[in-house]
C-alpha cells in the first residue's frame, strides 16, 4: 500500500488557487479547522468553498481572503451568532454565494461521487433557490409519469478537506461509529482530491481490530496529517466539545475587521505548528476544558 | 412522566415563551417524529414537554441526529451533542437523516423558525434586499429547510419577535415554499403539505382555506387583535371581532418547563 501520511504543509500545497474546496463542517461541529489555518498561512486566493453549514472556518477564510464563492445550505456559528466577517463579504458582492438545501446539495455531490450528470430531488421547488441558479438546478419531467423533479448539476470538488478519529499511514480512515454527521459520507467521495487530518495515527493492526469503524479506504486518500486536537475550537465527538471562550471571544472581534485581523495573527499565522497552536489557545487548561464537554452542557 | 399534568390548575405564573412552547407542543402526537435544527429552543422544548405530557410516545430526532434521547436539560445549542445524550441511535445526515425525512411516510410535521414569515407562509433566511448578489443583510442561509417546505411536510411556525420586520407581506427571497402566491398556487407545483399555524409571542394564526392568506386564531392573554394588527406587516384575516385567547399554561406545565426541561431559560432566546 502507498504511503499517506504526511505534513499538513504538504498537504494543503495540494490545493491549487482557484479550487473548489469541500469542508467538513456544521456549526461549532466537526471542521478540520487545523487544514483550513493552513490554507490561510499558504495564502491560497480565489478558493469557492463548499460547504453544508459553515461555521468558524468560513469566517476565518472570507477574513483572509481566501474564498471568493460559497456553495452550501448555511453558514452560522449558531449561539455565536452569524459569521460576520464572511456576512460582510458577501454583503460587499467579495463573495458569490449559491444557495443550495441540504438534499441539493447531497444531490450534487452524489450525482458528482457517482460519475452521473445529475441526480433529481424533489427539495426546495417553489423556493427561489431554483430560479436563482439555473446553471445548476433544473426542473425536469419525472420521465416515469410522477411530478416534476429538480436536476441538480454534478458537483465535484477539487478537493475536500475532513477530520477523522484515527487513521493508518496508508490513509485508511476510522471515524467513531458514533455521530457520523457530518459530511464524511458524500463529500469524500466526490472530489477529486481528499486529505484527511486524523486525531491520531495509528498501526493498520489496530484497524484490523475493528474493520466496523473504516469509513474511507486508502487509495481515495491523497494526505492524510495526525494533527492532535485538529478540530479545535470546533467540538469533536466524543472526543471534545466546541470552545466556547474562543467562539465568544472571535463572535466579539469578527464584526470589526481590524480586531478580527489580530485574532488571526495571533491564532492562525503567529504558532508554527499545532503544539504552539494549542499553546496560544491556553494550553492543558483549554484542552481540559473542551475535553469535560464543560462548556456544551 | 408526571401523572398529574391534566389535572393541574391553569397556571397564572408563566411568561410568553412557555405559553408559546406549550401551544406548539399541542400539535405534536404519540404516533408522530419531531425533529429539530440549530437554535431551535422552543421546538426542543415542545417535544420535550410533549414527550414528558400527552404525547410519551412522540419521537423526537434530536438536532437530526440522535433518536429519542434523554438529555439533561436544553443546553446552549440545539445541534450539539449534549442534546442528544442517551439517544438509541445515531442518523448521518446524508443517508440516515435524509433518506428518512424525504419518504413521505414519516417526519410528517416540521417546526420553522425564520427571519421573515410573509402573509402566505413563505419564509426567508437567505437574504434582506432586492440584490441577491449584494444583499443587505447575508442571513445564515435555507439549510433544510427549503427541503423540508417542499416535501410534503406539515408546517408549524415559531416567531419569538412579532413584528413589522418579521411578518412581512411579501419575503425578500422565498427560502421555504409556503402558499407561494397564495390560492392554489401551492397545488399547483404538487407539493402537499404547508403551513398550519403561526406560533408568535403576541397570537396564534392559521391560514384561511382558500385564500391562504394568514388570520388570526387567537390572541394570548392580554394581548388585543388590534396590537397584533399594529405589529403586523400586512392586513390580517379576522375571522371574527373577538378572537379567543389563547389557552394558558397549566402550573404542572410550567413548572416541567422552568424546573425539568429548561432551566437554563434556552427558550427566551430571541423573545421580544
Amino acid at each position: 500500500m502507498q504511503e499517506k501520511l504526511t505534513t499538513v504543509q504538504e498537504a494543503i500545497s495540494l490545493v491549487d488557487d482557484g479550487n473548489v474546496v469541500a469542508l467538513q463542517s456544521m456549526a461549532t461541529q466537526a471542521a478540520p479547522m487545523a487544514l483550513v489555518r493552513e490554507l490561510i498561512r499558504q495564502q491560497k486566493r480565489e478558493l469557492g468553498l463548499v460547504v453544508l453549514v459553515g461555521g468558524m472556518a468560513v469566517d476565518w477564510l472570507a477574513a483572509t481572503g481566501v474564498i471568493n464563492r460559497l456553495i452550501g445550505a448555511a453558514v452560522s456559528m449558531e449561539q455565536f451568532g452569524l459569521c460576520q466577517q464572511y456576512r460582510q463579504s458577501v454583503e460587499q458582492g467579495l463573495i458569490r454565494v449559491e444557495e443550495l438545501s441540504e438534499s441539493l446539495l447531497n444531490a450534487r455531490l452524489g450525482a458528482g461521487a457517482r460519475s452521473l450528470p445529475f441526480l433529481p430531488s424533489r427539495g426546495a421547488i417553489g423556493s427561489d433557490l431554483i430560479a436563482q441558479n439555473p446553471e445548476n438546478l433544473v426542473m425536469l419531467d419525472d420521465p416515469f409519469g410522477g411530478s416534476p423533479v429538480v436536476a441538480c448539476r454534478a458537483l465535484v470538488p477539487d478537493v475536500t478537506l475532513i477530520h477523522a478519529h484515527r487513521a493508518d499511514r496508508f490513509g485508511n480512515i476510522q471515524y467513531q461509529p458514533t455521530a457520523m454527521w457530518p459530511d464524511i459520507s458524500i463529500m469524500p467521495k466526490a472530489a477529486r482530491k481528499l486529505i484527511v487530518s486524523t486525531e491520531k495515527i495509528v498501526d493498520s493492526e489496530v484497524l484490523r481490530e475493528h474493520p466496523e469503524k473504516t469509513i474511507l479506504p486508502g487509495f481515495i486518500v491523497d494526505a492524510v496529517v495526525e494533527i492532535p486536537f485538529g478540530a479545535h475550537p470546533t467540538s469533536f465527538f466524543p472526543n471534545y466539545g466546541y470552545d466556547s471562550r474562543f467562539h465568544l471571544e472571535w463572535a466579539a472581534a469578527s464584526r470589526d475587521t481590524v480586531a478580527a485581523g489580530k485574532l488571526i495573527d495571533r491564532y492562525v499565522l503567529q504558532p508554527e505548528d499545532q503544539t504552539q497552536y494549542l499553546k496560544a489557545v491556553g494550553g492543558d487548561d483549554t484542552i481540559n476544558r473542551i475535553r469535560d464537554w464543560e462548556e456544551s452542557r | 412522566m408526571t401523572q398529574d399534568w391534566r389535572r393541574s390548575p391553569l397556571a397564572a405564573d408563566y411568561t410568553v415563551d412557555e405559553l408559546m412552547v406549550v401551544t406548539l407542543a399541542d400539535y405534536f402526537q404519540n404516533d408522530d417524529q419531531a425533529c429539530n435544527g440549530m437554535a431551535s429552543f422552543i421546538p426542543a422544548a415542545a417535544f420535550m414537554l410533549a414527550r414528558m405530557t400527552h404525547a410519551p410516545g412522540l419521537v423526537w430526532i434530536a438536532s437530526s441526529v440522535g433518536l429519542d434521547p434523554r438529555p439533561e436539560r436544553i443546553p446552549a445549542s440545539t445541534l450539539e451533542a449534549p442534546l442528544w445524550k442517551d439517544s438509541i441511535m445515531y442518523l448521518d445526515q446524508y443517508t440516515g437523516f435524509w433518506d428518512l425525512v424525504l419518504d413521505g411516510r414519516w417526519i410528517t410535521k416540521f417546526c420553522v423558525g425564520a427571519a421573515q414569515i410573509d402573509q402566505f407562509g413563505n419564509a426567508n433566511n437567505s437574504v434582506i434586499g432586492a440584490d441577491y448578489h449584494s444583499p443587505k443583510v447575508r442571513l445564515p442561509g435555507t439549510a433544510g429547510l427549503a427541503d423540508m417546505c417542499s416535501i410534503g411536510k406539515d408546517l408549524y411556525y415559531w416567531v419569538p419577535d412579532h413584528s413589522r420586520r418579521s411578518l412581512v407581506e411579501k419575503v425578500d427571497y422565498i427560502s421555504g415554499a409556503g402558499f407561494l402566491e397564495g390560492g392554489t398556487a401551492r397545488d399547483q407545483l404538487g407539493l402537499g403539505g404547508g403551513p398550519q399555524v403561526v406560533i408568535s409571542n403576541l397570537a396564534v394564526m392559521d391560514f384561511h382555506p382558500q385564500s391562504k392568506r394568514m388570520r388570526l386564531k387567537s390572541v394570548h392573554p392580554g394581548v388585543t387583535p388590534g396590537q397584533v394588527q399594529t405589529a403586523t406587516g400586512f392586513e390580517l384575516i379576522m375571522a371574527t371581532d373577538a378572537p379567543p385567547e389563547t389557552r394558558p399554561p397549566t402550573c404542572e406545565q410550567v413548572r416541567l418547563l422552568r424546573e425539568v426541561i429548561d432551566p437554563a431559560s434556552m427558550r427566551k432566546h430571541g423573545i421580544r
